[in-house]
């Protein structure tokens, strides 16, 4: 063998690994949550677990991804997408106008309503219009202050956003109330063992999906995502992890 | 409400939270280790008014003394990604040592100018007049001394810079300050999680205090 002849040989190997390799390994997928949102994404003795992981290791093993979970305040996370660090949110991120105009979403998987908690045995609050000259806690970067905003158009609600912890305040008494989703409020209510509870029916009806930037490559793992949803939500498991969790099903 | 101080969960947090104390530490070595370089670097251009260098010497301290820590771990990370598409793969970690550097290096930049310029003037002149170079005297026959003199506030950033490392949890870097939130957001025990990071904190801190005394003994024997 002339010395050519194998360094030709070794390109010849070199390229063919190269492109061989990412052709068979699967693609990584790269989920932020914010690992502080019981049960949904939530960090138990150092292990990352709740429904949404349970959902995406099952995304993952469907569509071939190898999954891989970023943890973040949920602040950052969406500054994290648009810089491209993550692929997608898995955080309970609901659909609305705004989000729609600058992301695309997955189909959503989870069905829910904004909820009001209050202090256990507080009764002057049973409605977003009782809300009105009263400081009313939420999450920064969720969309529950828009949603507030919707019903106050006179501005008369004071919003208070906290990036954790705000339960420990309403409990406290340094807010009136707080606004999240109805279903984790009732598991944070148990779960917690806090003396607070929900005030009147949930406001308003809520989707949660997952957003994704709106580029061909992003795109295409949406597309990918979709097609995993609706088998999981046809052979029931989607039904399954909901019920693992809440004991009821949450996904429609 | 009113419960007890739950110390058995305390108990149990501390192994967990001390898994990720390796990646402060890591994050604090580093920054610290680019920050002196870069600190060293900045002193001498000011100190020798390098023309030009000077001047954004002068803007880079500047910048990096009067805005916040955080202010510019979020330009590097969620800002900048946007107009130089090859940072998004820069992860969090890097992202914050090198937050971390910049940021210390401004204000280390400082403490080390003013050591250098505690030195007598009579010393670079005696080098001179050996026939060595300014930057040789400078390396050679000042910066030794300046050292000794910088020693305790550098020391002082080096012990602020691990308590800064706790910002790199908004960024998602999996340190025992975001580690602490997260065993928080599941359990409820917010007093008592928060108790335990601030224990680890405490407790590195007491440690490298006690290194500064006995590097500082050791440098101050020739005195």
């Amino acid at each position: 063998m002339n010395k050519q002849f194998k360094l030709i040989l070794a390109a010849l190997v070199a390229v063919t690994t190269l492109f061989t390799v990412p052709a068979f390994a699967s693609q990584t997928v790269k989920v932020g949550m914010s690992g502080r949102y019981f049960p949904f994404t939530f960090s138990q003795r150092d292990v990352l677990q709740g429904f949404e992981v349970d959902i995406w290791n099952e995304i993952g093993k469907r569509a071939d991804y190898k999954v891989e979970f970023v943890t973040s305040s949920f602040s950052g996370l969406f500054g994290m997408l648009e810089a491209g660090h993550i692929d997608t949110i898995s955080n309970q991120v609901t659909i609305t106008p705004a989000r729609l105009e600058k992301y695309v979403f997955s189909t959503p998987y989870v069905v829910d309503g904004a909820q009001i908690v209050v202090k256990k045995g507080r009764t002057d609050i049973q409605s977003v219009d009782d809300l009105k000259g009263k400081k009313v806690a939420v999450n920064l970067g969720s969309n529950f202050e828009q949603l507030l905003r919707a019903f106050d158009t006179k501005n008369e609600i004071t919003v208070v956003t906290y990036d954790s912890g705000f339960e420990q305040d309403v409990v406290l008494g340094r807010a009136d109330a707080f606004v999240m989703d109805r279903v984790s409020t009732a598991q944070l209510i148990k779960k917690s063992g806090l003396p607070l509870q929900q005030a009147g029916a949930p406001f308003q009806k809520i989707e949660n999906a997952m957003p994704f930037l709106n580029t061909a490559e992003q795109t295409a793992i949406r597309d990918k995502v979709n097609e995993t949803l609706l088998s999981m939500r046809n052979d029931g498991k989607l039904a399954e992890i909901s019920v693992k969790w809440f004991n009821t099903d949450i996904t429609k | 409400m009113q419960t007890s101080l739950d110390v058995q969960y305390i108990v149990e947090l501390l192994p967990i939270l001390l898994k990720y104390l390796g990646v402060t530490m890591e994050m604090a070595l580093w920054g610290f280790f680019f920050a002196l370089i870069l600190a060293v670097v900045l002193a001498v251009i000011k100190v020798f008014k390098v023309p030009l260098v000077h001047q954004a010497a002068g803007l880079f301290i500047s910048f990096f003394r009067g805005t916040p820590l955080l202010v510019q771990l979020f330009l590097l990370y969620y800002g900048l990604p946007h107009y130089i598409p090859a940072l998004a793969g820069m992860d969090a970690f890097t992202a914050a040592v090198i937050g971390l550097s910049l940021h210390f290096a401004a204000y280390m930049a400082e403490s080390i100018r003013g050591a250098i310029l505690g030195i007598d003037k009579s010393q670079m002149e005696a080098c001179l007049s050996i026939g060595m170079t300014r930057l040789q005297g400078m390396f050679r026959i000042i910066l030794p001394q300046a050292s000794r003199v910088a020693t305790p506030s550098l020391m002082n950033y080096f012990i602020d810079m691990i308590k800064s490392t706790s910002l790199a949890f908004t960024l998602g870097v999996a340190e025992i300050m975001a580690k602490a939130q997260m065993e928080a957001a599941s359990s409820f025990k917010f007093f008592e999680s928060f108790l335990a990071v601030a224990l680890i904190y405490w407790a590195v801190v007491v440690f490298f205090t006690r290194i500064q005394h006995i590097v500082e003994t050791r440098l101050n024997k020739a005195y």
